[in-house]
Order: structure tokens, then C-alpha cells, then sequence
């Protein structure tokens, strides 16, 4: 494991290279932020309730910038994964001893860690200022486990996808379509608490909760109860991907036809 | 003792073949076709511990698929290797403890970071204590001549220094293998030749051997007890580097400039006018039939030299060389 820290702090040491970059692309979440609070706002009013399905305007607007955190920070690996595959750089890591998942889960988990603590000031800045201070600060704990899960989800569909580019040219399609059900069944947008009975069951029985709906609503409501029933729901997702990961990385480590010069 | 061995090694890439224009890859949708491409075929050889062992050909020959299968990192299409007791793409990650990799076209210093940094984690990934890993730097810094480097971000090193810390790198966890993939293409004559000294010094000092991949003859010259050439995936000749020169690379080609203008007449036995201008003239001669010094001292004698500039003859005319001669042509097999 020691090996796998070292990668991960030389990588969020390599994130301060450029860290105006890094800032810059933060800025999103502000306008996300205050797009998010007008849409809601008006909806609460055209309720006329203080409280839709369990869920205030504050606390809706800390469920966004949890959900947005994850979205934004999340480990972006499918593209860097393929390319590695398709320009045969997946060589040059190959030839080291450690796992290449493991080493990519642990430079992309610095960028992601390193993302998400800038979106979350800002974010969380914003929403401060917008409604106020978020509904629980035990929240901000007990989210951290379910954080790390749902990136550690994110990881592994990604480095899937990626993986594909072993027997596809092209991953992309497998990308948009991902992110798409990311947005949806995952309650980027809308927290799932919105949604009729019908879809909401859907989107409960799929992995996409437990990538974003999961962590942040736990962030808005902790209870031991929720936050081991999270977890838990997180863990058998994880080990059902970390399975499926490590059989096509199998499959595809002897399909590897990188050309020499 | 062998540190590599290998027999009948082969390697068939299946590349998809599509017709040009709409229509192919229409047809390419419903019916791809695929055209197998040997890029290595059924090659043996063998490397002493300690050796320093050239590989050269030209671009496509097949080198860098040969390390790769070596390393572990592609799976043969048939053949056996056996690298320091070890199958390659069956035991890949014990292997890498004891090997070094260096490909000239893929850096791997961490580019934002200073080289020293990358060393460090290099200790981690290859499980060196602390203490060990500051003396390792400190000896390969000295050896290298890279101590005045190892803070600068690498993106702010120039080629030739950059690949003095890749190599230096490589070497961090003791070695017993140094597989150094074309170390010096791009470099200038300087740059080259710091960065064959220190390989040359570590080869000796640690007795570590070195497996070179290049289409420099210069690397091999200066560097290799022993070369390999290798042609559309065979080996096409192995023999002492001694006994390359001697026979294949004894025609070299020298440049000069004046700063006057010279007369024409250069003619010394073994040497050949190519090409001959007002201020410079370009000329080949046989080491064999007269020496640098003798073309040097010639050429010199006609008047002020600005520039001059002595090559190789590129490796494709030796490869050339090495097919039309008989001798070789019973070892290669045609």
C-alpha cells in the first residue's frame, strides 16, 4: 500500500504545479450553485410548502453541492485509461511493479481529492451565503466514508468504460451514456426524494444512487442508521465492480497487441 | 550464466485492413478484414549476465516489441524467453524488481515535478528503505552528473539532461538489467556521449548488463561488446561489435568547410569525392584502407578548416551491406 500513498501524494503534489488552473475550473460551481437556488426556490414557493418529501430549500441546496462536488471531482479516468490503451503508454506503467489500476486509482483519487476540497469551499460558500449553514454539521463526517466509496464507484465504471478500448476503438458513446444516467438515476440534478415512486425504486435498485444520491443525502440527514445502511449499499456495488473490473482488466492485459517502433 | 534467453520468439499483430472511402468503411462496419503482421519472427539469442548487448534496426524492425515480450509487457505468439530466471508475461511484476527500462520516446520523470521527487517514489514503488534511497541518489547524482539537476522541474531540463535523470532513474532499485529503449534519439553528439559514459561506467562498476535498442551505429560502437541486427523480425546478424566494424562499418563519410576557398584535388588511396563545393567538400573513405588521421591531416592540409563533420554510414546501408554479403547470407539463412 505504501507504494500506492507515495503515487497519490506525488500526484497532489503535481496538482499544485497549476493551481490557477485547478481554481479556475472550480469557478463552475458557483453558477451552478445559483442556477440550482433560483430553480428550487421557485419551486418551494410554488408549493407553498416550507417542506417537499422530507426536504427543505437549505437542505436541497447542501443535497445540490454535495451531489455537485462529486460530480465535479469525480476520478475522470475512462478517457485517460483508453488512451493509454490505444497509444500503447499502457506499456510504460506495465513494466513497473505495481497494479495499473491501482496506480491510476491512486493518481486519479489526488486530483479527485484535491478538486473536491476546492469545489466543496466554494460550493458550500455559496450555499452558506444563498440559505444559510447546512442542516447537520455531523453531516460533514459521517459523508466522508460515503464520499470516498462513490468516487471509488465512479472509479471503477470509469476505468471500465476505459477498458473497453482494449476490443473498441472508440469509448466515448459508453462515456456520454454513463454520464447521462449518472445525471438522471443518480439525482444530480433532482434529488431522487422528488422523483414518483415508480422511477425512484428504479434508480434505488441501480449503482448510480449510491454514486451520488446516497453520499448526499446522508450529508443533509446523517443518522447511524443511514449511515450504515449507505455504507453498506455502497460496499456491495464496490464489490461487485471491483469483481467485474479486475475480470476484464484480466481478459484485456493478455489481448494487449501494443506495437513496437 | 545466461540473463536472457530466448528461443523461437514470435509476436503476430492482427491489424484490421479497411478499402479507402465510404463505401470501405461501410463494408469494414459489417465484414472487417484483418491482416496478420509478424513483427517478430521466431528470433533466439542469449545475453551473459553483465553484458552489454546492442539491438539495433531500423524503425519497424521489430525491437521494441522484442523488449516489450521481454519485459513482460505483450504476450508472444509463440516461442519461449527465460530473463533473469523469470518468464516474462507470466511473472511480470517479480521481474520488474530486478530490471530497468528506459524508453527514449516516453519519460518517465513526472514532467511538472523536479527529477528528485520521482526518484523518491521510485523508492517506494520498488519497496527501498529511506536511508538506502538517499545514498542511491546521492552515487547515481555524482555518476550521472545530474546533482545540480535534481531539483528543476523536469519540463525544465533540455533532452540530454533529461535523459541522464531517466536513466539514472532506472537504475535506482540495483538492477541486474537495464533495458535501454533508443536512450538517445533526439540527443546532440555531446549529449550522446554523456549519457554512453555513464551507462558504460554503471555497466562496469555494477556489473549490470544492458540490453540497447537503437538506429544509432554510434551507440553500438561505443558502448556494445556485442550486436544484434534486426530486419522485418528476424535477427540478420549477430556476431562481436569488433567484427561488425571490421566488416561492415569501415566506410565513413567526413564534411569539411573552409574558411577560403580550396582547391579540388583531395585524392588519397581509400577515399572517394562525393560532392565538392568552392568553400567545402564532402568525402567518403575506407578505415580500412586509410585512417581517420590520414583523411584528417589531408584535408586539413588544404587550408583553414571552419566545420567538419564525420558519420556513420546510416544503418540501412549496413543492413543493405550485411544482406548482399555471402558470408552473412548463410547465417541469416536466405
Amino acid at each position: 500500500m505504501k507504494k500506492y500513498w507515495a503515487i497519490f501524494k506525488l500526484q497532489l503534489a503535481n496538482g499544485f504545479a497549476y493551481p490557477g488552473e485547478f481554481l479556475g475550473r472550480s469557478l463552475m460551481i458557483l453558477p451552478f450553485m445559483w442556477v440550482f437556488y433560483q430553480l428550487w426556490r421557485v419551486t418551494f414557493a410554488a408549493s407553498g410548502s416550507e417542506v417537499i418529501n422530507g426536504l427543505t430549500l437549505r437542505s436541497t441546496l447542501w443535497y445540490l453541492v454535495i451531489a455537485e462536488v462529486i460530480e465535479l471531482s469525480r476520478p475522470r479516468v475512462g478517457n485517460t485509461i483508453s488512451d493509454a490503451v490505444k497509444d500503447g503508454s499502457i506499456a510504460y506503467i506495465l513494466n513497473k511493479p505495481y497494479h495499473f489500476l491501482g496506480y491510476h486509482y491512486s493518481v486519479s483519487m489526488a486530483d479527485t481529492v484535491f478538486r473536491a476540497l476546492i469545489n466543496f469551499v466554494l460550493g458550500g460558500a455559496m450555499a452558506w451565503l444563498l440559505v444559510g449553514p447546512p442542516p447537520s454539521f455531523w453531516g460533514l463526517l459521517v459523508v466522508l466514508p460515503a464520499l470516498l466509496a462513490s468516487w471509488a464507484l465512479h472509479y471503477c465504471v470509469a476505468a471500465l468504460i476505459g477498458l473497453l478500448a482494449f476490443w473498441v476503438e472508440d469509448v466515448s458513446a459508453f462515456q456520454w451514456i454513463y454520464q447521462k444516467l449518472a445525471f438522471i438515476l443518480g439525482g444530480l440534478l433532482i434529488p431522487l426524494d422528488f422523483y414518483p415512486t415508480w422511477l425512484r425504486t428504479i434508480a434505488n435498485a441501480l449503482p448510480f444512487s449510491s454514486m451520488t444520491y446516497v453520499p448526499a443525502r446522508l450529508f443533509v440527514e446523517p443518522s447511524l442508521m443511514a449511515f450504515l445502511t449507505s455504507l453498506a449499499l455502497q460496499a456491495i456495488w464496490l464489490l461487485v465492480f471491483v469483481g467485474g473490473l479486475s475480470l476484464l482488466y484480466r481478459r484485456g492485459e493478455s489481448a494487449l497487441t501494443v506495437n513496437g517502433g | 550464466m545466461s540473463a536472457i534467453t530466448v528461443r523461437r520468439l514470435s509476436k503476430t499483430f492482427q491489424s484490421k485492413r479497411k478499402s479507402a472511402g465510404l463505401g470501405g468503411s461501410w463494408r469494414s462496419l459489417f465484414r472487417p478484414e484483418y491482416v496478420s503482421v509478424e513483427a517478430v519472427r521466431e528470433i533466439s539469442f542469449e545475453m551473459e549476465n553483465g553484458e552489454l548487448l546492442g539491438f539495433i534496426g531500423p524503425n519497424g524492425a521489430g525491437k521494441s516489441t522484442t523488449i516489450k515480450m521481454l519485459t513482460g509487457i505483450l504476450h508472444p505468439s509463440g516461442g519461449e524467453a527465460d530473463v533473469l530466471g523469470y518468464c516474462p508475461w507470466r511473472e511480470r511484476q517479480k521481474l520488474a524488481y530486478y530490471i530497468g527500462t528506459v524508453f527514449g520516446q516516453r519519460p518517465q520523470l513526472w514532467y511538472h515535478l523536479p527529477a528528485i521527487d520521482t526518484f523518491t517514489l521510485f523508492g517506494k514503488i520498488y519497496e527501498l528503505e529511506d536511508a538506502e534511497v538517499k545514498r542511491r541518489i546521492q552515487f547515481l547524482a555524482e555518476a550521472f552528473e545530474i546533482k545540480d539537476l535534481l531539483e528543476t522541474p523536469v519540463r525544465k531540463l533540455s533532452l540530454g539532461q533529461r535523459m541522464r535523470c531517466e536513466v539514472a532513474a532506472s537504475l535506482l532499485h540495483r538492477p541486474r538489467l537495464l533495458l535501454l529503449d533508443e536512450p538517445s534519439i533526439g540527443l546532440d553528439v555531446v549529449a550522446k556521449q554523456h549519457i554512453r559514459d555513464a551507462i558504460r561506467t554503471m555497466s562496469r562498476e555494477e556489473g549490470v548488463g544492458v540490453l540497447l535498442t537503437s538506429h544509432d551505429a554510434g551507440d553500438l560502437e561505443a558502448l556494445c561488446h556485442r550486436v544484434m541486427i534486426v530486419h522485418h523480425g528476424q535477427i540478420v546478424y549477430q556476431d562481436k561489435v569488433s567484427n561488425l566494424k571490421r566488416k561492415f562499418l569501415t566506410r565513413k563519410t567526413v564534411e569539411v568547410r573552409y574558411a577560403e576557398e580550396v582547391s579540388q584535388d583531395f585524392h588519397l588511396e581509400g577515399m572517394e569525392t562525393l560532392k565538392t563545393g568552392r568553400y567545402g567538400v564532402k568525402l567518403a573513405f575506407n578505415t580500412q584502407q586509410v585512417s581517420a588521421d590520414e583523411v584528417l591531416t589531408r584535408l586539413s592540409a588544404a587550408g583553414t578548416l571552419v566545420d567538419i563533420t564525420i558519420s556513420d554510414p546510416p544503418l540501412e546501408e549496413v543492413i543493405a551491406r550485411i544482406y548482399e554479403t555471402a558470408s552473412v547470407n548463410e547465417t541469416v539463412g536466405l
